[in-house]
């Protein structure tokens, strides 16, 4: 093609031809195969140049947002079951912070209280289900410090999977902290007996339940139940020290 | 194409070109598995699915931004076809081979044509934006301000020519890209 016909194709793709020079051009595409083909390809071209700069920003959006649901799909399939420990692990560090400030609050005070101990670590459990919004409400709820919310989420959720042991415990931790402590310490209770990965958590959340309704003896007897060797028994030590 | 009906999963492709998060996590959740799995059994890893799917994705975006895409199968049997073709062709390309297959995508049924149609549009794409990317810089330049100003005379201000000048330069360079496209091997073997 020549210079002149590729001025010409963008005239056309424009509408800036006379109506004669209109159908002249649409004569010679019926009739002039390269001359249809290069048009074909010029308009292709120009289309897709439109949408690639045009659309930019858009696309660029698009793509950002496709990648962060990709690597999230494909990072829960093989992070799975490693959450748990992870989650125990904040629970470990989450009990640290709580004891050191207890500590601090014991050389104030000096007779440990619950609140020493309360300082929960903001759990997240909305990442693994990917999308249910009932786990994310309790996650919100609980990490926003509104217990008796999150209690009646965590029941919703303990309609549809009664024997999930995460969810029993943070319900028990929300009933501490609301107060309802029969309901509480029986949750406690069933968590301490099970041989899962919460059953020294549980212990250690029972215990810290006894010490809010001050019954030193029954905390005590508990803490002492926490067997050497897991993450709880050092801050059971501990508060075993202060209370005696 | 448009005699035929619209298959209610179009609502997919509405959703990626809305980059509808929910959507795009629905896809993910519903039709990515079994890509995986045909992946990782014709001797793919995860991170290979992964990237296969992705440019899949930005592929039918495209096709939809660009051509108003409308499916009249099944999304599922669509988008497998085009993962498929797509992981097929990088085989290939590590066996050193560069013909592609074009019986993987034989013309049987709607779900065939459509992936073949998005499997050549998004072959396509490449071509023109390795050509673009041939261009000398001044008309690179010139034909980026023109799709993003859009007003001409805007253009010609900003890069300090006459009105005329650019409209002729803008023909010429996509002239050129024409050129350039049209002497491609591969674009022969596209356009057949």
């Amino acid at each position: 093609m020549e210079d002149q016909d590729y001025i010409v194709f963008d005239q056309y793709l424009q509408k800036e031809l006379s109506k004669e020079e209109q159908s002249n051009f649409e004569e010679r595409l019926k009739n002039d195969e390269n001359f249809k083909n290069s048009f074909n390809t010029y308009k292709e071209l120009s289309l897709h140049l439109e949408h690639k700069f045009e659309g930019e920003a858009e696309a660029m959006a698009f793509k950002e947002n496709l990648q962060n649901i990709s690597t999230q799909h494909f990072n829960k399939n093989t992070t799975e079951g490693k959450s748990s420990k992870f989650s125990i692990f904040k629970y470990a560090v989450a009990a640290t912070v709580a004891l050191l400030i207890g500590i601090t609050a014991f050389n104030q005070l000096s007779s440990p209280s619950y609140a020493d101990y309360n300082n929960h670590e903001i759990i997240s459990l909305s990442i693994r289900g990917g999308g249910d919004s009932l786990l994310k409400e309790a996650e919100n709820a609980f990490n926003s410090k509104n217990y008796s919310e999150a209690e009646s989420v965590f029941n919703k959720i303990l309609e549809k999977t009664p024997s999930n042991l995460e969810i029993q415990l943070y319900k028990a931790i929300s009933l501490i902290e609301t107060n309802q402590f029969s309901e509480a310490d029986e949750l406690l209770l069933g968590l301490s007996e099970t041989n899962s990965a919460y059953k020294t958590k549980a212990q250690w959340y029972w215990a810290l339940s006894k010490l809010k309704q001050e019954d030193k003896d029954a905390c005590i007897k508990i803490l002492q139940q926490i067997p050497e060797g897991t993450e709880y028994y050092k801050h059971a030590q501990k508060l075993l020290n202060k209370l005696d | 194409m448009s005699a035929k009906k619209i298959h209610e999963d179009q609502k997919y492709i509405e959703g990626l070109l809305k980059n509808n998060s929910f959507i795009i996590q629905a896809i993910y959740d519903k039709f990515v598995p079994k890509v995986v799995n045909y992946i990782k059994q014709n001797s793919g890893n995860e991170d290979q699915a992964k990237d296969v799917i992705q440019e899949t994705l930005i592929t039918i975006y495209n096709q939809a931004k660009e051509k108003n895409l409308q499916i009249t199968c099944p999304f599922d049997a669509y988008f497998f076809l085009l993962c498929k073709r797509k992981w097929l062709n990088v085989i290939k390309k590590n066996t050193k081979e560069v013909t592609i297959n074009e019986a993987v995508l034989s013309k049987g049924d709607d779900a065939h044509e459509l992936a073949l149609e998005t499997a050549l549009f998004g072959e396509k794409q490449v071509l023109f934006n390795t050509m673009f990317e041939k261009l000398g810089d001044a008309c690179k330049a010139l034909i980026k301000a023109t799709f993003k100003i859009k007003s001409m005379e805007e253009v010609a201000a900003s890069l300090g020519v006459t009105y005329a000048y650019a409209r002729k330069k803008k023909s010429l360079c996509i002239g050129q890209l024409t050129k350039l496209v049209q002497e491609s091997p591969r674009f022969k073997h596209l356009n057949n």
